[in-house]
């Protein structure tokens, strides 16, 4: 009777409640942003058949090698939305990497 | 024979006493880990209520990024369809231009070279000079970016 009331009593107890929470964050990357760029200014000589002997002229006075790599009106309006676009990409990019940086790494006063 | 009866009964009531006294202290070992759990739920249930609230504030911080992204967007692209329209605006046609008036276009591309090469070291993240954050007029801004350079400057 004993041995039953022990086995009655013990066996089906109320269990105990885990609730498991504790949160490893992971370690912040804090890749330094990369250098900004500081370009150098280029210089665009117009060329045409009334002014060409002139330039070249003038190139030479300059003690420069009388050669010039040309583009054509068109390939230069090309060229230069080209850069636009390279440009708008690039800023579009370090925005998008700021917002993530600002999202997942938060500074410390920042946190929640 | 009467003495064995009153010994069986005895063992049956000292047995009843016992298996009653384990099962209040097995009630009350019960009632703790009740209160405990309780606890618990009460503390899981504030965590969850703080879930809930960052899940919010996360969502507010990921439309106002999109939507601060799709201005950004909007902008260059409005740059870049004005770099087009100066080149192409009416009839102009820029290499009848340049054969006309060869100096001052030449003068304008060059000007517009530096510009560019501006708005990219900009784009790069190089920091905005007070100059350029203080443009409002057409005459100060960078006319090849006017949206990343000259945030104080509204188009008019």
């Amino acid at each position: 009777m004993l041995i039953l009331a022990t086995f009655l009593t013990s066996c089906s107890g109320v269990k105990q409640l885990s609730i498991f929470k504790e949160e490893v964050k992971r370690q912040e990357l804090n890749l330094d942003k990369p250098t900004p760029l500081q370009l150098e200014q280029i210089k665009w000589i117009i060329i045409t058949s009334e002014n060409a002997a002139e330039v070249f002229k003038k190139m030479e006075e300059q003690g420069l090698d009388p050669v010039l790599f040309g583009l054509t009106d068109n390939d230069y309006q090309l060229i230069a939305k080209n850069f636009a676009q390279i440009r708008n990409q690039l800023k579009i990019t370090n925005d998008i990497l700021d917002k993530y940086k600002d999202y997942y790494e938060p500074k410390k006063e920042e946190k929640k | 024979m009467f003495g064995g009866i009153r010994l069986f009964f005895i063992g049956i009531i000292i047995s009843a006493v016992i298996g009653a006294g384990a099962y209040v202290m097995k009630l009350q070992r019960d009632n703790v880990i009740l209160k405990e759990n309780a606890v618990k739920l009460e503390s899981a249930i504030s965590e969850q209520k703080q879930v809930i609230e960052n899940q919010k504030k996360d969502f507010a911080e990921i439309l106002e990024a999109n939507k601060k992204i799709t201005a950004l967007v909007n902008n260059l692209k409005k740059d870049l369809d004005d770099l087009d329209k100066r080149f192409n605006k009416g009839e102009r046609d820029i290499g009848k231009l340049a054969i006309e008036r060869t100096g001052a276009i030449e003068r304008i591309i060059n000007k517009g070279s530096e510009n560019a090469k501006r708005c990219i070291e900009i784009a790069s993240g190089s920091p905005l000079t007070e100059q350029e954050k203080n443009a409002t007029k057409k005459s100060e801004i960078n006319p090849e970016c006017p949206s990343i350079a000259n945030p104080s400057y509204v188009p008019y």
